[in-house]
């Protein structure tokens, strides 16, 4: 059994430990901010209502880490990621219903060309 | 005591009247010309109940003979007082409403064929009930607030009544200025109130003359609040210096004049006075103003009836003058002479205007000069005209000349010789010019065609002006004084008497009556009739050559003194001048504010309307920019949270970049 170089052994167990809140953190506001771009940026309707889906999991991946952070909060983030889901499914279902007929009437799904609340 | 039946009488005589207003308001244009029958029926119903609580006041019924009070709390200020709401008849508001309803009723009769055919028949007998209400509430009042509440409705009556013919422009000017002028008064009476009513706690008429006895308000602040009182009536009597609004307020139908000039409205301002004459015997001053206004009003305005060409104006002045009269009797402390003599004011003067009212209708004319030789195609006017002038001058033994010497001996007999030579002056000029005016409309050749095709009026009119001429004679002769040796009993006299606390204040002897002063003011009156009759009936040329002769005097007389012309170039040029000052700060200040807020929104509309853009991407940018904001506002003090945040401000800055 060869010695296994105490760096090594570091790095193995930090693989095998359970990450640090701040990772979970990071990797969900990278989420919420890749979305929020996208959302920004894109012009297909249909794209940005998957930007918005990835926001919300960057969302739904900080409440439930906090949740497990905080086992004295009584899995409150659990229960609200679990409320978060339902309702971005909701949102899905009557947003894309509003794509669909923007479709029908216009022919098109780009954001731009669908401006006529223009002020 | 009294009972509840008979309180309910009592309520009954002012409501009666607006009752038949609020049905005449409601059904004026079912009813038409049928309007006059419901109003007579209330008015009659209401006389019947006048007469009711004289008697019970003079103690004929079973039960009275003692002042009828009863009252309701009306408003509740618990600490602060209350303000109660009654009735309360001593024998002056007897007789007073026992006069309202009467003369109210003979109008009422008379506008019936007066007013035939006006497009606005029942609106007229609706606000002449409303006027009877409200006055016959006003003499019912036993404080200063209700009798208000019927002061101010008295003064818009006159106003909807004078100018019932509003499509005249004269008439609308007319109506205003009777509105305005009173106002003034009316001012001056709430200030009075508010005085009495901060000072003594109350507003009943007899809370504050105890409160005045035992010292509660006094000096010279109780001299003020009585003088300001005064003031009020001063206003709705017309006299001197607020004169100006009577001789114009002619420009409302005859009868309503009749019913102003006799029973309500100027009658008001006598009632205050003598309502508040416990108040008003404790401060001398104020008797001393009344009495000098009095006098020198009586005098001042039929100096001004003496030279006007209008019919109803020369009774208008004489209206003044008499109140004028009633005003210093009450002020030397002759109460019952001031009352009596507004008692039969009432009569005479209701029936000379509803004789002019009979000339108007015959001949469509208010000019004197277009008159003449009416005594023979209408013998019934000219009959109870001559009563009436009779009386009014003060001819023995008419009604007139009762309450007239009786307040012309006060005079002489306290030694206010001014007064006096005033008031014996007044009888001659009164005398004069009533008779000039009958002189020149009835007797010599017609002047224009009207005039000798003049008619007799119906009787419905002819009616209610005999009925009136037999008061005119008569109603005098309840009062006369025992020392005229009649033996005919002074009822007036024992019946109206001021309070004793009254009496004992001034304490001064009323005058036994005097055949000599009697004599004197008897010899004055036959005097001015003789000049009347020389110069418009023996040599009527000789009255032009006089105008002629000293036309700058009749000029300074037609124009009533110049009061108008004074008033015109002060106080009304100033109100104008305020008037349209107020106008152009609020059209160009405060409008301006307005309309500058109103286009600065507009600005900022048109501003934020390029934020609209359709887009919803950058609805979505502007609400994270927001957050990123409100972010960094909350957050600012954890650095590295801020820093992050500029980093995703700017990462969006980019987002946006690429976007636009």
């Amino acid at each position: 059994m060869p010695q296994i170089p105490p760096q090594v052994q570091q790095f193995l167990d930090a693989l095998v430990s359970t990450p640090p809140l701040e990772g979970y953190l990071v990797v969900g506001a990278i989420l919420f901010a890749i979305g929020a771009w996208g959302a920004l940026i894109r012009r297909n309707a249909v794209v940005i209502f998957m930007c918005v889906e990835l926001m919300i999991n960057g969302v739904n991946l900080t409440l439930v880490a906090f949740a497990d952070y905080l086992p004295n909060a009584g899995g409150l983030g659990v229960s609200y990621a679990v409320l978060v889901i339902a309702i971005a499914a909701a949102e899905i279902a009557v947003g894309l219903a509003i794509v669909l007929a923007v479709f029908r009437s216009r022919r098109t799904v780009s954001v731009d060309e669908v401006t006529s609340m223009r002020g | 005591m009294q009972t509840v039946g008979q309180q309910l009488i009592i309520t009954a005589i002012p409501t009666l009247p607006a009752l038949v207003f609020l049905v005449l308001v409601l059904a004026g244009r079912l009813l038409k010309e049928n309007a006059q029958y419901v109003a007579i029926l209330g008015v009659t119903i209401s006389l019947v109940f006048s007469v009711f609580a004289l008697l019970f006041v003079a103690g004929i019924i079973p039960g009275g003979g003692a002042p009828i009070e009863f009252s309701v709390n009306w408003i509740d200020l618990g600490l602060g007082g209350s303000f109660p709401m009654g009735v309360y008849i001593d024998p002056l508001a007897a007789v007073m409403l026992v006069v309202v309803s009467f003369v109210s009723l003979m109008i009422q009769l008379y506008s019936g064929a007066f007013m035939e055919g006006d497009k606005r028949f029942a609106w007229y007998y609706a606000i002449l009930n409303l006027f009877t209400a409200s006055m016959l509430g006003l003499v019912l009042a036993p404080n200063f607030i209700e009798l208000y509440v019927f002061w101010e409705l008295v003064g818009l009556c006159s106003y909807l009544l004078v100018g019932h013919w509003f499509e005249k422009p004269s008439a609308r000017d007319a109506a205003i200025k009777a509105f305005v002028v009173t106002r003034i008064g009316d001012a001056g009476l709430f200030v009075g109130i508010i005085i009495f009513w901060a000072t003594t706690g109350s507003t009943a008429f007899t809370d504050i003359s105890l409160a005045a006895q035992s010292g509660f308000i006094g000096g010279s602040l109780f001299t003020t609040a009585v003088i300001l009182v005064f003031v009020g009536a001063v206003g709705k009597s017309a006299q001197f210096p607020l004169h100006v609004w009577l001789p114009d307020a002619m420009e409302g139908p005859t009868p309503v004049s009749a019913l102003i000039h006799a029973a309500t409205m100027v009658a008001a301002g006598v009632y205050l006075v003598a309502r508040t004459y416990d108040i008003f015997v404790q401060s001398p001053t104020a008797m001393l103003v009344v009495a000098y206004i009095g006098g020198f009003t009586a005098l001042m305005a039929a100096t001004m009836a003496l030279v006007k060409k209008d019919i109803k104006r020369v009774i208008a002045y004489s209206t003044v003058s008499q109140l004028g009269y009633m005003m210093l009797g009450l002020g030397l402390g002759n109460y019952t002479a001031g009352i009596f003599h507004l008692y039969n004011h009432a009569f005479f003067k209701a029936l000379l205007f509803l004789c002019a009212g009979s000339i108007i209708y015959a001949m469509d004319s208010y000019n004197l000069f277009d008159m003449g030789g009416l005594r023979r195609r209408m013998p019934i006017t000219f009959w109870t005209m001559i009563i009436a002038g009779l009386s009014l001058s003060g001819i023995f033994p008419l009604s007139g000349f009762w309450s007239k010497d009786a307040i012309i001996a006060s005079a002489y007999d306290e030694h206010y010789y001014l007064l006096y030579g005033m008031a014996l002056i007044t009888v001659f000029l009164t005398a004069f010019y009533i008779f000039r005016a009958i002189f020149l409309a009835f007797t010599g050749e017609p002047r224009t065609a009207p005039a000798s095709e003049a008619v007799e009026s119906p009787g419905i009119m002819t009616g209610p002006m005999m009925i009136l001429a037999f008061f005119s004679i008569v109603s005098g002769w309840a009062g006369i004084p025992e020392g005229f040796g009649l033996p005919i009993y002074d009822y007036f006299g024992a019946f109206v008497q001021p309070s004793e606390f009254a009496v004992s204040t001034l304490n001064i002897e009323q005058p036994a009556f005097s055949f000599v002063i009697g004599g004197i003011s008897f010899v004055a009156a036959l005097l001015g009739i003789g000049l009347a009759y020389t110069l418009y009936v023996a040599q009527p040329e000789r009255a032009g050559a006089l105008a002629a002769r000293f036309s700058w005097l009749h000029t300074f007389l037609d124009k009533g003194w110049y009061f108008d012309a004074l008033y015109g170039a002060t106080f009304v040029r100033a109100a104008m001048w305020l008037g349209r000052a107020t106008r152009g700060f609020d059209r160009d200040i405060i409008g301006g504010i307005v309309r500058d807020v109103g286009r600065g929104a507009l600005g900022t509309g048109g501003l934020l309307q390029r934020l609209q853009s359709g887009a919803v991407q950058n609805y979505a940018l502007f609400i994270l920019l927001s957050v990123l904001v409100i972010g960094v506002i909350v957050g600012a003090q954890y650095a590295v949270l801020v820093v992050g945040l500029i980093a995703l401000v700017t990462i969006t800055a980019f987002a946006v970049g690429s976007r636009l």
